[in-house]
């Protein structure tokens, strides 16, 4: 299967492990990623805030760059590229007017038949959970998962059109296909603070720490995301949390695909897993899976 | 609970927000259900319901200064709990640009800073420079060595490399473009 694939600029930055363990599931799958050529930011929330019609036509001169490719899917890791790619062919398909303006400010045409999906929603969805469990040579016994879907992949559903907003269970599949032991909890796809890590980052620990304290609690080895603002902001404000509660906190923030990487016999190297603030490998060793 | 009195000027405002935003925030029921679940929202910072009440009874100058629209993360909660649909970060995209239109200064500095430095970045490059954009709000706020230890550590561990921050970048000139002519049609008016 050939897909275009829209990294983002995050996946290039700050988030490689997530880039390279989902090149290395996609084509553990043979699913051929076909990077978007000269994508461009999105404009995330910034833009999204700050001017509609400039964030409408950064998502647009993607969706115009990707048509181009001649494929029908586009596959975005990142929950809000995905979620902004989304809302922009449809506002356009919706109101003729907007269209015309963003297509003047791109200076191109979108023909809107693009079938956009996030990450996740690609793996459960269209490739499906047959083909997943298919590859697992190495199972993740005994690992207990919290799988935390964050905001942007599920909310606001009349635009993500994706699981259920409140208590979603794609991730829950899949780590479960791969061997893991998933834990309830409350918190799935509440809010981690976002984009405001940098300039309200006490805000940022208020929220991480509901997640970091829950997910302690009921004695995950870590906590899997498949956002990385999410990774970030649950990964780097541990300590502070920890000085709240006088605790010390080392919980994992892992990508999923880092887990399924591992699942599908992949080594942890190769999958970034070294990569990440607090360490996940002593735990992955301790249960035999790295 | 304030109400309409019909003057011109309230009329004016919330008309302005509704056609910006596509949200019809007549059909508003004062529920309460958004903020309940808003992540943002807190003692100081209002959240959405009462904002909507503030531009309702034409509150022009609360609603544009209220610092909900600046913290709002977007993340769509409110919008899926909102009996009547109503999405909160169009509408605060749209006082956003009517505030910056009225000249009314951010209400919260720090996240228009970030804001403003990331999409400097995204026109410039096309895409953003997350380090050495977190590197200019640092050294702005005058804060240079804010989570040092932690970008220590993800450099030891390869997360990312410090020469990202010096070396040079493509432009990406198409980008640029499409930001002047965004900005022209949003300056040329809004019907
Ligand atoms: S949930 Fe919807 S109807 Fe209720 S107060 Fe909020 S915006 Fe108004
Ligand atoms: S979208 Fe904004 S206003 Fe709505 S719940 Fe989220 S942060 Fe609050």
């Amino acid at each position: 299967m050939r897909v275009s694939y829209y990294p983002g600029c995050s996946l290039e930055g700050t988030a490689k492990s997530y880039d390279i363990s989902v090149r290395h599931v996609c084509r553990s799958l043979d699913i051929q990623l076909e990077e978007v050529p000269t994508w461009a930011c999105c404009g995330s929330s910034p833009a999204l805030k700050m001017n509609r019609l400039l964030s409408t036509a950064l998502s647009a001169h993607n969706l115009a760059l990707a048509e181009r490719q001649n494929l029908s899917d586009v596959v975005a890791p990142c929950p809000f590229c995905f979620r902004r790619l989304k809302s922009a062919q449809e506002e356009m398909a919706r109101d003729p007017a907007l269209r015309q303006k963003v297509e003047q400010t791109i200076e191109s045409q979108v023909n809107g038949n693009l079938t956009i999906h996030n990450l996740l929603g690609f793996l459960t969805e269209r490739v499906g959970m047959k083909a997943i469990g298919e590859k697992i040579r190495k199972p993740l016994t005994g690992l207990k998962l919290i799988p935390y879907y964050g905001c942007y992949v599920v909310k606001p559903p009349s635009v993500t059109c994706f699981d259920d907003p409140a208590n979603p269970t794609s991730l829950d599949e899949i780590l479960r296909a791969a061997g893991g032991e998933v834990l309830d909890w409350d918190f799935k796809s509440e809010c981690c603070g976002a984009g405001l890590s940098l300039s309200k980052p006490e805000k940022v620990c208020e929220l991480t720490g509901r997640l970091v304290r829950d997910a302690a609690w009921r004695g995950a080895d870590a906590i899997v995301v498949v956002c990385q603002l999410c990774q970030a902001n649950l990964d780097l404000r541990q300590r502070e949390i920890g000085l709240t509660d006088k605790k010390e906190y080392q919980l994992p923030v892992i990508y999923f695909t880092e887990l399924l990487g591992l699942a599908f016999g992949c080594a942890s190297e190769q999958l970034g897993l070294d990569r990440h603030f607090v360490d996940p490998l002593a735990v992955l060793k301790r249960k035999g899976l790295a | 609970m304030f109400r309409l009195t019909g003057a011109l000027s309230e009329q004016e405002f919330l008309h302005h927000v509704v056609q910006r935003s596509g949200q019809n925030l007549l059909e508003c029921l004062q529920c309460g259900k958004c903020t309940g679940g808003c992540p943002i929202a807190s003692e100081k910072v209002s959240g959405p319901r009462r904002l909507i009440a503030e531009i309702l009874s034409g509150m022009r100058n609360e609603a544009l200064k209220n610092p909900t629209w600046w913290y709002c993360v977007s993340c769509g909660t409110c919008m899926t709990r909102c009996p009547v649909d109503i999405n909160m970060y169009q509408v605060a995209t749209a006082l956003c640009e009517l505030a910056q239109e009225g000249g009314i200064a951010p209400s919260e500095r720090d996240i228009h800073l970030f804001e403003e430095l990331f999409l400097k970045s995204v026109e410039k490059y096309g895409r953003v420079k997350e380090l050495r954009t977190v590197a200019a709000y640092n050294v702005i706020t005058k804060n240079p060595l804010k989570d040092m230890d932690k970008a220590v550590t993800l450099m030891r561990k390869g997360a990312f490399s410090p020469l990202e921050i010096l070396s040079g970048w493509a432009k990406d000139r198409k980008v640029s473009r499409i930001f002047a002519l965004a900005r022209r049609t949003s300056e040329g008016g809004h019907e």
